[in-house]
């Protein structure tokens, strides 16, 4: 636990709305260690990406954050605005969904890279910041790179702009790389190849990554261990191999179910039946409970804690233990 | 924020020798497509202005009396020659050095007069839009940082009543308070309310201030709510979730990426904008008797003085096309989308 | 499901969160979508701006109508003996140069000034949505010629134009109606051009193209009721543009003449003596401002009843959301340690300078 660059204890993200506190991110509790890839797996409205925009204190206003994380022993919440900035952008960075309107239309692309360098040490002159700006452009990819560092973000295509994305990302060697769904925004073809840079550059520099993602298929070729997130609660979290092949939560299950398999193992896809719940008024005890093919009387008591099955693997089910003899063989 | 302004600026020009060859392209389409536009604008207002006033409208009651002045008039100003041919006439005249003719309201050359009066104007529209624009500018950010304060309420409430008010009310009452009352409670007149009097640079200045205000203000009201709902806008934007994710501090990223931004349709307003100082002139110099281009325009229209009505409307045409032609030159400066597109 | 529900700030991730979360509709949680007509309704009535002006304006137009009726003096009644007065029981807002009575005159120029107003508002509708449409239907050169047009005339100087056409046509209302909605129909044409451009795009004509329905009929079925909401506002905006260009044409001698009267014609008249009795200058113009700001509320409350995300983040919806915001900081701190965003209690650097 203590060697984890980035703790999360109990972290509860609200939204103060005209109907109330919508509570998009409940109890939040994990471990991001140096160097590792975690993804962050769930359906839209899980939770997964408010929770890495309260890592970076990136909520827009009336958002009600509370909990304790730490980065390297620092207290990030509480933290003062400067030593915030200080680690934005420099020890933890962000890479958005939509490279399009994430840039600055008016600023050459190169520019935003030569800022991301400069606010961060302002010994840096112009000319090694673009020259570096430009080489981090080759680096990840980006054809020609001294042309393309003077031109604008409408010029590049959706492709390119994520790499560019990535380039101002790991301009200051950030120690943890946030991956807010990278590649959902690009078309399918681009998306293996921008995953792919993504991958190289998270292992050669060394970073760790949380990868957040709704696609199954990108975590299985990036991910060291996965977490799985449903209406706001982290359902199972637990090594690769173990979410994938020793899952022991229902929501997990049904998930991979739901997705089709290149080897022409199943037979059958099964989505999950219903609807994810109002955040508003959430249903009592699980909230996969009135879509979990495995529910019972002890699941609509209260939510279920997190339970360790493994080493290093937990999943919030009250009904975990049961679930092997209740399946049979799992797939 | 000077320092990020100028940076600003800097970052237009200094990104490539192809930028700066695109942007000239640009402003050629742009003026280009201004030329004819300016022909046929000048057309319809001198076929406009003929059909609408008549210098020869006192003479009608007194004919066959006064027949010989009739005819004179007629033969000066060309009446007989048909209304859609008479542009003709009068650009042939103007390009071959006769000028724009003889004010008979004023009892100068019409040249003589736009100059003067054009200057007189000029004093007191220019600083007019200057405080205009910083003003305008300022207001737009801070309602927008501060959406729902007291400040941007009671400047919110303040627009409202902008908009309700004409600007002779406004005029008016700047007058009512600063020319009478101030001095009937205090005994004091900082600003002179009636001609243009003094020589000197601070005379001036009084005289100045209260018709430039009153001019700015209307202004202010409307272009600040434009340009707040535009920053707003804004800096609900992605990209300015990424400078903070940077570690920009929040004033680059306010007045750097923020305003770069949102300030494209405001400038664009303010140049647009500035023939609106021309209308509001005439109003402006009407109520505090600055001897401008406006109080000229009326005194012109009263009297039939067709000469140089025309040179006044003509003026205007031509201000106009040329604004909308800066406008949009400054938005392709300032979007590369636009320029590049 | 209705999904008018908005936040205040709008990262995808939120708006993805409320729109999964199938919340129908907040105000009741009830699960029963409301229709268009209904929440429009809803919002223009909970904007209290509006009813405030719309309240207002039937004030004042019952005043001015019915006020003449109540007071003993004509428009024109002159009783030189009498002049110069001021407010008294007689004369309830004393009388002018001549000894006519200044209440009289003041509500009758109120109604002339509405009268043009309204006649105005009407041709420069009927005008500029007809060129509006077709610039945006059939587009090309028809449209470039309308928008350059438009962009031209919008950006005139006003009372420079209006004063050339106003001294020669304005001493009857209609003229006067006329000329100003020569101007004003430029700004109907671009809102309606906009709306035509933005709705042949949605598929929707495609698909009713593709189902066989001719122009006409997509014109009338799908176009109009689109248009009908976007012009309700510019229209009720630009009464209240006509109202105060009028009066500004008026004052200046332009426009309205004698024998009618009009709010403007009424300052001028004072004028004079500003020194003496600025309050007799002033009234009318204060009238000028009532009408004008009754008419501009009403207007907002009818933008933010037909499409609340017009103004952005401005939106009724948006200020309660704030205002929940609030009441819900109150509740909290029983969760433990944190922050909340953008409150002036906290340590989060959004938000503040």
């Amino acid at each position: 636990m203590s060697d984890a660059l980035l703790t999360v204890d109990h972290l509860n993200v609200g939204f103060a709305t005209k109907a109330g506190i919508v509570q998009a991110a409940t109890d939040i509790t994990f471990e991001i260690y140096p160097g590792e890839v975690l993804a962050v797996v769930g359906e839209s409205g899980s939770g997964k990406s408010v929770t890495a925009l309260a890592l970076m204190r990136l909520h827009p206003d009336n958002t009600i954050v509370t909990g304790d994380v730490r980065f390297e022993g620092r207290d990030l919440l509480n933290m003062s605005d400067r030593e915030m900035r200080a680690t934005r952008g420099n020890d933890i960075a962000m890479i958005f969904q939509d490279p399009m309107t994430a840039m600055n239309p008016v600023f050459a692309v190169g520019d935003q890279i030569v800022e991301t360098i400069r606010v961060h040490d302002s010994s840096v002159s112009k000319q090694e910041a673009w020259t570096k700006s430009v080489d981090l452009l080759k680096l990840v990819g980006v054809p020609e790179p001294k042309q393309r560092a003077s031109q604008y973000p409408h010029e590049y295509s959706g492709g390119m702009r994520q790499r560019a994305m990535i380039a101002m990302a790991i301009a200051n060697d950030p120690k943890l790389l946030i991956a807010d769904e990278p590649t959902t925004a690009l078309d399918v073809t681009v998306q293996a190849q921008v995953m792919e840079v993504l991958n190289e550059v998270q292992a050669e520099t060394g970073s760790a990554m949380m990868l957040i993602t709704h696609d199954l298929g990108l975590v299985a070729g990036s991910a060291d261990r996965v977490q799985v997130m449903y209406a706001s609660r982290l359902m199972e979290t637990g090594t690769i191999d173990q979410i994938f092949y020793e899952s022991q939560n229902p929501y997990t299950m049904a998930l991979l179910d739901s997705i089709p398999d290149l080897d022409g193992l199943k037979e059958q896809l099964e989505p999950i039946p219903g609807n994810p719940p109002s955040l508003l008024n959430p249903p009592s005890g699980c909230a996969f409970r009135p879509r979990c093919a495995f529910a019972a009387d002890v699941c609509a008591a209260e939510v279920p804690v997190r339970v360790r099955v493994g080493d290093q693997h937990e999943s919030r089910c009250a009904r975990t233990h049961e679930l092997e003899t209740l399946v049979g063989v799992t797939s | 924020m000077c320092v990020t302004v100028s940076q600003n600026l800097v970052l237009v020009y200094t990104s490539t020798d192809r930028s700066v060859a695109t942007l000239f392209a640009y402003v050629t389409r742009r003026v280009l497509i201004s030329v004819p536009l300016l022909v046929i604008a000048m057309y319809l207002v001198h076929v406009g202005v003929s059909a609408t006033v008549d210098p020869r409208s006192d003479f009608y009651l007194c004919l066959p009396r006064c027949q010989e002045g009739f005819d004179s008039i007629t033969e000066t100003y060309a009446l007989d020659t048909n209304i859609f041919l008479r542009p003709f006439t009068y650009f042939a005249s103007l390009f071959s050095g006769d000028g724009l003719g003889f004010s008979s309201s004023v009892g100068e050359p019409v040249g003589e007069v736009m100059r003067t009066r054009g200057w007189n104007t000029a004093m007191v529209a220019i600083p007019a839009f200057l405080l205009g624009a910083i003003l305008s500018l300022l207001l737009s950010v801070y309602s927008a940082r501060r959406q729902y304060s007291f400040g941007d309420y009671f400047f919110t409430s303040l627009s409202f009543i902008g908009f309700a008010m004409p600007s002779f009310v406004l005029a008016l009452i700047i007058q009512v308070i600063f020319g009478v009352k101030l001095e009937e409670w205090f005994g004091i007149k900082p600003f002179n309310t009636g001609r243009k009097t003094g020589e000197n640079f601070w005379e001036l200045l009084r005289d100045i201030t209260l018709p430039a205000v009153s001019l700015a203000i209307l202004g202010i009201a409307a272009d600040s709510r434009f340009g707040r709902s535009s920053m707003l806008e804004t800096l609900n934007q992605d990209y300015i979730r990424t400078a903070r994710a940077k570690g920009l501090t929040e004033r680059t990223v306010v007045w750097k990426h923020a305003l770069r931004n949102g300030l494209i349709p405001l400038v664009t307003l303010w140049a647009l904008g500035f023939s609106a100082l021309l209308s509001g002139s005439v109003v402006t110099e009407s109520i505090f008797s600055w001897p401008g281009i406006g109080q000229t325009f009326l005194r012109a229209l009263g009297d039939s003085d067709l000469d140089l009505l025309m040179a006044i409307v003509m003026f205007t045409g031509v201000l106009t096309v040329v604004f909308n032609l800066i406008a949009d030159v400054l938005y392709g400066v300032l979007d590369p989308r636009i320029r590049l597109g | 499901m209705a999904t008018e529900f908005e936040i205040d700030s709008q990262t995808d991730e939120m708006l993805e969160t409320t729109m999964e979360l199938g919340i129908a509709d907040v105000e009741g949680l009830s699960e029963k979508p409301k229709t268009f007509g209904q929440l429009a309704r809803e919002r223009f009535f909970g904007h209290k701006l509006a009813i405030v002006g719309g309240i207002g304006l039937i004030l004042l137009v019952a005043l001015f109508w019915l006020g003449p009726m109540l007071s003993e003096w004509e428009f024109d009644e002159r009783n030189v003996a009498d002049r110069l007065l001021g407010p008294s029981a007689e004369h309830w807002f004393g009388t002018d140069e001549i000894g006519r009575d200044l209440f009289v005159r003041t509500a009758k120029g109120g109604l002339y000034s509405m009268r043009i107003g309204l006649i105005a508002a009407v041709v420069a509708t009927v005008t500029g949505t007809a060129f509006g449409a077709l610039a945006g239907f059939f587009g090309g050169v028809w449209d470039g010629i309308v928008s350059n047009l438009v962009n031209l005339v919008l950006t005139v100087p006003a009372i420079i134009v209006l004063s050339v056409f106003a001294n020669k046509f304005g001493a009857s209302a209609i003229g006067l109606a006329l000329v100003l909605a020569g101007l004003l129909w430029t700004r109907i044409a671009r809102v309606v051009r906009g709306v035509v451009l933005s709705i042949k795009e949605q598929e929707y004509i495609m698909a009713a193209r593709a189902a066989g329905a001719s122009n006409s009929r997509i014109m009338f079925r799908h176009l109009l009721p689109n248009i009908v909401g976007a012009i309700a506002v510019e229209v009720t905006l630009l009464i209240g543009t006509v109202i105060v260009l009028e009066s500004t044409l008026s004052f200046l001698g332009l426009g309205v003449k004698p024998p009618n009267a009009s709010l403007g014609t009424l300052v001028a008249d004072a004028k004079g003596d500003i020194d003496s009795d600025p309050i007799r200058v002033l009234t009318p113009g204060i009238f000028i401002i009532l009408i004008v700001l009754c008419v501009n509320f009403l207007g907002d409350g009818l933008r933010d009843a037909l499409d609340p995300r017009a103004k952005g983040s401005d939106s009724s919806e948006a200020k309660n959301a704030k205002k929940a915001a609030k009441k819900a900081r109150k509740q909290l701190g029983k969760q433990g340690p944190g922050y909340i965003a953008g409150a002036r209690t906290d340590r989060s650097s959004i938000g503040k300078i």
